[in-house]
């Protein structure tokens, strides 16, 4: 019995059936069964992870939105709150299902479904660890642009089925902002492909290394300013504040989901919070050099067996992990701090400045790839240069917090002497 | 120019048209026939040196045998004061509208028709404005016979709970709801490819049950009509039903973000009618809560407004400063919301010595937490974009508008009713009048009005600083006669409240009750001007334009 080092699910059916059956799987009858159970068993656990992932994420958001809105959040259901998710979940899974009178009833229903399966199908490609994957398809990222896509017609469904106008509103301005920001999501990709030279999601992370210096993000201007236009589009394409106009509430109700009560109502929801971690995700994989173990190369984790190859596994997750949540925790911070953007400020903050910025991206790391050898003395000062780079804003975001956390401590004596840290001042 | 110089020259001017100059009145007035209304207007507003630019308040009154009604007028220009009065026949009523003159009088007129059945000839829109259109009668008027019953609504039910059926028999048949057309509606229905669209009266941004009704093409709003009175409670007529002491609770839900200044209003007009001396403590008592109530509710106007363009969290922020108001407020009368501090002749309770540590205690801590909001939300350039630039209010047409307090400072008017006609110990205090200074836009515009609110709880603190400081010992009350009988006679009292001018005109006729009262409000002048400032905006403009004016429903709808 060989050891298994295959990439993704399909290599891991082939294993099983050339090792545990041992048969030919071109030419064995039941190869399709073996098939038909692999997606399944991938399936079920990429949506058991989407779900404890975005359940308890809504308590880390609402925890970290209490903190910052200096209040307290969800902390009755479980130790801190922890539960609050579950609780939640069960409430709306109990509550009637109400569908609009007039409303396009099966549009009305399958609407969930489709911004549902539009989420979850990007899973599909999306790395968990080094051998962690559902299918490492060889146009992974095309893929990803593709399935998303779906979300936008669910959304719009939602929005023409409800038979409201408020959620007609929600519903096309999701249509015209989901994409539009498509178009600079797909050049900041594009950046990255021609880094790599491969779609494949696996392959661009391989092309990086555990270090910081040997991410994409460091590779040359031009990949760092992409990073963070890359996040921007994310966080348009997640529907996030600043840019959640198709759900403002102080606009248009609730925007598409304005009609939806219930378990649909929850599958929005779920959506948006799944969202983060696709969001995270696609950002660390092209830029953060996804789960590289650092110091660790891909080959020595494929060369490694037994129990090794097991915790080498755990480790690239929790390192990709770690890095998503990190991503995770910023867009989270943005949500409660920035007002949201007008319909027209969010259109030319997407055509007149993130599209010529990405076009100048793709240009510019073509004309890198030209002319700086891979490797060479060049390439190695500019990684550098850009790492202290991105070190710099790392340590001015910091500075930039004590700063404000200290203006208020030395202009207020009395603040010095609280137990509790910032937000919760006593009250005189 | 005092009211009988003015008297003079109208007689020079107009010799037909100049009944009267009655003197006797705590404002004098002049009344003028209604045919030569329209001239007599266009005179004071245009005339050189009398140029009254500002109509404050439009009332109606039922005489019986005849409606009369009152004109306040106010030179922004020149500072000076007048009141018109107008008379025509109870049996039909026709007086030439103003609306064209001031155009605030275009809804002072609507709700004069609706509440006492004026007929305002020359008003291009004489709808109802308070009651919905199918009300059958004035409420107003003194031979007014409510209806037995309102779609189904009676005002009693006689059998009390013995009419519902309990228990068995199982659910009784319900007659099914008949939903009723739409009664208002823009007057041109939208054609080709405007969409109509009802903002309200449940939307999370209308602040209160109000009702826009819009006219868009996409995004972009082609017509707004403001559609109020979901909250009409007919506060003015329950005032006619009422002791002048007794209506103090019911002016603290005029305004529930300033019930202070509704019970300072409503006690300095009574003050006034029964030429009542305050103690100098009680008026020190005043202000002081008028300068907390202010900064309160403009915790809640930037909070609010910040949560409309998108941020939630300054909102959560003011709203845990205002928790220490609050606090402070029941420290000093015992409520929270609705205070009902105010005493004909005084304040009900004395501000404790606690009360003043913990107040300027917090004082010292709320200089640091503006600090810290400036920085937050006042700086961030998408809430700088969001509103500058939005809705720019030229001066001109704040004044004709009527709007008034910050909304109308912000357009770069110089008015403050605490210093330009000051009441209540306002001249001994030091503190600057805040007006828009185009911090990043142009004059007028969203931002002005947003920093004008925030720059004005700066001068609060200040206020309140020196009137913490200054307050003398003394009672807190004057001497007030059991029943309060004043003598026949008129008044306008005005307040600036945080919503701007807040008036009562209270006529007396020598009972213990107020044969009229009319409030003036902030909200209500504002609301109009929506229509005239909306085509052109977005969908995400007009919230942001509800939101700079502060309104607060009930003090539209009263």
């Amino acid at each position: 019995m060989d050891r298994w080092d295959g990439g993704d699910m399909k290599e891991l059916a082939e294993w099983v059936i050339r090792d545990l059956f041992s048969k030919n799987p071109d030419t064995w009858q039941y190869t399709w069964a073996i098939y038909l159970a692999g997606m399944a068993l991938a399936a079920v656990i990429c949506l058991g992870f989407v779900a404890v992932f975005a359940g308890p994420v809504t308590w880390v958001e609402r925890r970290t939105a209490g903190r910052i809105m200096s209040r307290i959040g969800p902390n009755r259901v479980g130790p801190q709150g922890v539960l609050q998710w579950l609780a939640d979940g069960i409430k709306n899974l109990l509550k009637e299902d109400l569908i609009p009178d007039d409303a396009d009833k099966p549009l009305f229903r399958l609407a969930p479904y489709l911004v549902f399966s539009g989420m979850f199908g990007t899973f599909v490609v999306l790395p968990f660890g080094a051998n962690l994957i559902a299918a490492d398809l060889d146009i992974g990222v095309l893929y990803l642009m593709a399935v998303t896509t779906l979300v936008v017609v669910g959304l719009l469904t939602a929005g023409w089925a409800s038979n409201s106008k408020w959620a007609l509103y929600g519903g096309i301005r999701s249509a015209a902002q989901l994409v539009s920001y498509e178009v600079p999501i797909a050049f900041a990709l594009l950046v990255v492909v021609i880094s790599t030279g491969s779609l494949s999601t696996q392959a661009i992370i391989k092309a990086q290394g555990g270090w910081p210096w040997q991410w994409f993000v460091a590779k040359n201007p031009f990949t760092f300013i992409a990073f963070f236009l890359l996040l921007t589009s994310a966080m348009a394409e997640g529907n996030r504040i600043p840019f959640d106009l198709p759900e403002a509430e102080s606009e248009l109700v609730a925007g598409y989901n304005t009609e939806y009560s219930g378990m649909r109502f929850l599958f929005f929801l779920f959506e948006e919070w799944a969202n983060l971690w696709i969001m995270g995700a696609i950002t660390t994989l092209c830029f953060l050099g996804g789960w590289q173990i650092p110091g660790v190369s891909p080959e020595k984790i494929s060369a490694s067996s037994g129990w090794t190859f097991v915790g080498w596994q755990l480790l690239s997750f929790a390192i990709f992990a770690a890095k998503v949540s990190w991503i995770v925790f910023i867009v989270i911070q943005a949500r409660w701090t920035l007002p949201r953007l007008r319909v027209d400020q969010l259109m030319s903050t997407c055509w007149k400045y993130l599209v010529p910025m990405t076009l100048v991206c793709i240009a510019g790391v073509l004309f890198m790839d030209l002319y700086i050898v891979q490797g060479g003395i060049t390439d190695k000062i500019i990684r550098w240069i850009m790492t202290l780079l991105g070190a710099a804003v790392i340590v001015l975001f910091f500075l930039r917090a004590r700063y404000n956390y200290k203006m208020d401590k030395d202009k207020y004596p009395g603040l010095r002497n609280e137990k509790m840290w910032y937000p919760p001042y006593r009250m005189p | 120019m005092d009211a009988r110089e003015i008297y003079g020259l109208l007689v020079q001017k107009f010799p037909e048209g100049i009944l009267e100059f009655k003197e006797n009145l705590l404002d004098p007035a002049i009344e003028v026939k209604p045919q030569a209304l329209i001239d007599v207007a266009f005179f004071l507003k245009a005339e050189q040196g009398l140029e009254f630019d500002y109509l404050r308040c439009l009332s109606g009154v039922d005489l019986k045998d005849q409606l009369e009604v009152v004109y306040q007028l106010h030179s922004i220009a020149k500072g000076h004061d007048l009141v018109i009065k107008v008379k025509a026949a109870a049996g039909d009523p026709v007086i030439p509208s103003v609306s064209g003159i001031w155009k605030t009088a275009n809804w002072h007129e609507r709700e004069a028709f609706d509440l006492l059945g004026i007929n305002f000839q020359g008003h291009d829109d004489l709808r109802r404005i308070l009651l919905p259109e199918d009300w059958i009668g004035h409420p107003l008027k003194k031979d007014y016979v409510p209806q037995p019953e309102y779609h189904g609504i009676t005002p009693d039910r006689p059998d009390g709970l013995d009419a519902i059926p309990i228990g068995e028999g199982g659910e009784q048949p319900r007659p099914p709801i008949q939903y009723l057309p739409a009664m208002h509606g823009p007057k041109d229905e939208p054609e080709g490819k405007l969409f109509h669209l009802n903002m309200g009266p449940h939307h999370p941004s209308t602040h209160g049950v109000l009702n826009f009704m819009l006219n868009t093409d996409g995004e972009v709003l082609s017509r707004v009509v403001p559609e109020v009175g979901y909250l009409h409670r007919g506060m003015e007529k329950l005032a006619e039903n009422l002791q002048y002491s007794g209506n103090m609770p019911y002016t603290d839900r005029i305004d529930y973000l300033g019930s202070m200044f509704c019970n300072h209003g409503w006690a300095m007009a009574i003050e006034r009618l029964l030429n009542i001396e305050v103690p100098k403590r009680a008026e020190y008592c005043r202000v002081i809560v008028d300068e907390l109530n202010r900064i309160a509710s403009h915790l809640i106007a930037t909070g609010s407004m910040a949560m409309d363009v998108g941020a939630f969290t300054p909102f959560t922020h003011w709203l845990r400063e205002r928790e220490t108001i609050n606090d402070i407020m029941e420290m000093i009368c015992g409520a929270r919301l609705t205070y009902n501090y105010m005493r004909i002749g005084g304040v009900s309770r004395d501000i404790s010595p606690a009360v003043v540590e913990k107040t300027l205690a917090w004082l010292d801590h709320f200089d640091i937490i503006m600090e810290e909001f400036d920085r937050l939300i006042s700086e961030n350039q998408i809430f700088i974009k969001r509103l500058a630039e939005i809705a720019v209010i030229s001066a001109e047409d704040a004044i004709d508008y009527g709007l008034s307090g910050p909304n109308l400072r912000a357009s770069g008017v110089d008015f403050d009713i605490r210093r330009d006609e000051p009441y209540s110990v306002y001249p001994e205090l030091d503190f600057d009048v805040i007006t828009g200074k185009a911090w990043k836009g142009s004059l007028g515009d969203c931002y002005d009005r947003y920093y004008c609110r925030m720059d004005e709880m700066r001068q609060s603190v200040r206020i309140l600083r020196q009137a913490l400081k200054a307050m003398p010992e003394g009672d807190i009350r004057a001497k007030v006669p059991k029943t309060i009988k004043p003598d026949p006679n008129e008044v306008y009292s005005r307040v600036e409240s945080a919503r701007g001018e807040l008036g009562y005109y209270v006529v007396s006729d020598g009972s213990p009750k107020p044969y009229r009262a009319k409030y003036r409000t902030g909200s209500f002048t504002s609301m109009s001007i929506i229509e005239h400032l909306s085509p052109g905006l977005m969908v995400a403009d007009l919230v942001a334009l509800i939101a700079s004016f502060d309104v607060v429903a009930p003090e539209v709808d009263r």
